[in-house]
């Protein structure tokens, strides 16, 4: 499919996902909206776009990658734990869990040299982890499904998965890190 | 070819998702800095995630697409008499520019709905359109390069040219649309 390009192909595929991400970011913005007030209150606020972009890249770094392997026949379009994506799922949960980690360190950081109010940094850590692992097991699965999906029905998975995870994304991700924040506030 | 690690994904992503993260951080602290200024025009906070976001989508396809095509093998990490990267870049350009059109439009309505007069609903939807192409273009070189230049550095792209394009779209997106609205004077 890669092989021959055809534009139109490209632009018809990409726009179509694109209009319909543009919808699910708008649902994604008025849900953070409505839970800013909380968030400000406990430092929370700084860890919200890190995380938002490290799902995002995680996730598409993994489309990518599934991209690829569909394109060059490493992976079957099947709906079947091979090999190649159970390494491909397992190197995505890894990275969450250590990089949330990390981004919890850092927005405390954050929170202490600018004097803002602030949880302590193990509850940050906590629900950073928490969120990031949660959001990753949910959007990890769903991206394989998109990509092997896609390619099954003729789609090349290069146009559609990234843009279609990266707005999921942020809608779970949001709804993780409130969910986060109840277990372990 | 490609075979898969759990190793080298992990380690070759974490540093790069790191850097993304620092990025991400500034990009928060630019726009935090500068919000006194932008809360003053009308619709600008509505701007910066649509433009962000399709910003980082259209560098991420035309991302995922071509590091395919490097893996296998229908381009090289070269600019001279390569086919499939004219496509490409082709199609990525038509892309942006219709859907920036088709915002632009959306945001005009909504400016001139919302009761701006009309001269200055039609230079903010002007400005976005304006911001929206920089962005693209200034994205679409950014894939390229870092999609060149890990392949040639030995490293998986499908690893380094999401986040990076990702990030790096996120601190421009707001900038573009800065300058944008300096330029056209809203």
């Amino acid at each position: 499919m890669a092989r021959e390009v055809n534009i139109r192909a490209i632009v018809v595929q990409g726009l179509s996902v694109l209009l319909l991400c543009a919808f699910i970011e708008l649902g994604a913005g008025k849900v953070f909206e409505g839970m800013r007030g909380y968030f400000m209150a406990t430092g929370l606020i700084v860890m919200v776009p890190p995380l938002l972009g490290l799902r995002g890249n995680i996730n598409g770094a993994l489309a990518s990658r599934l991209g690829t392997g569909l394109n060059a026949g490493l992976i079957k379009p099947r709906l079947a734990m091979s090999t190649e994506v159970k390494v491909n799922l397992a190197s995505a949960l890894i990275l969450s869990v250590i990089a949330s980690a990390t981004i919890g360190v850092f927005a405390f950081g954050v929170n202490v040299l600018t004097s803002a109010p602030s949880i302590g940094v193990l509850e940050l850590m906590a629900i950073a982890v928490l969120a990031g692992f949660l959001s990753a097991l949910i959007l990890a699965f769903l991206t394989v499904l998109v990509a092997i999906m896609s390619y099954a029905r003729g789609w090349d998975p290069d146009n559609v998965t990234s843009p279609t995870m990266a707005s999921i994304g942020d809608f779970v991700t949001i709804a993780c890190i409130y969910l986060a924040v109840l277990l372990v506030v | 070819m490609v075979v898969y690690g759990i190793k080298r994904i992990v380690l070759e992503s974490f540093p790069i998702l790191m850097a993304c993260i620092l990025i991400a951080l500034a990009a928060g602290y630019m726009l935090n800095s500068s919000i006194a200024e932008i809360s003053e025009l009308p619709l600008i906070l509505v701007m910066i995630p649509p433009i962000n976001g399709m910003g980082g989508n259209i560098g991420s396809i035309l991302g995922a697409r071509l590091t395919s095509a490097l893996h296998l093998g229908t381009l090289e990490p070269r600019l001279r008499r390569q086919h499939v990267l004219r496509m490409n870049v082709s199609a990525s350009a038509l892309m942006s520019f219709a859907i920036f059109l088709l915002f632009s439009v959306l945001f005009f309505a909504i400016a001139y709905l919302s009761g701006i007069p009309i001269a200055r609903s039609l230079s903010l939807a002007l400005a976005f359109f304006i911001a929206g192409m920089t962005l693209s273009a200034a994205l679409i070189f950014v894939t390229i390069a870092s999609a060149f230049v890990s392949f040639k550095g030995g490293l998986d792209p499908d690893n380094v040219v999401i986040p990076i394009v990702t990030a790096i779209g996120d601190v421009l997106g707001v900038t573009c649309l800065l300058i944008a609205i300096k330029i056209v004077g809203v």
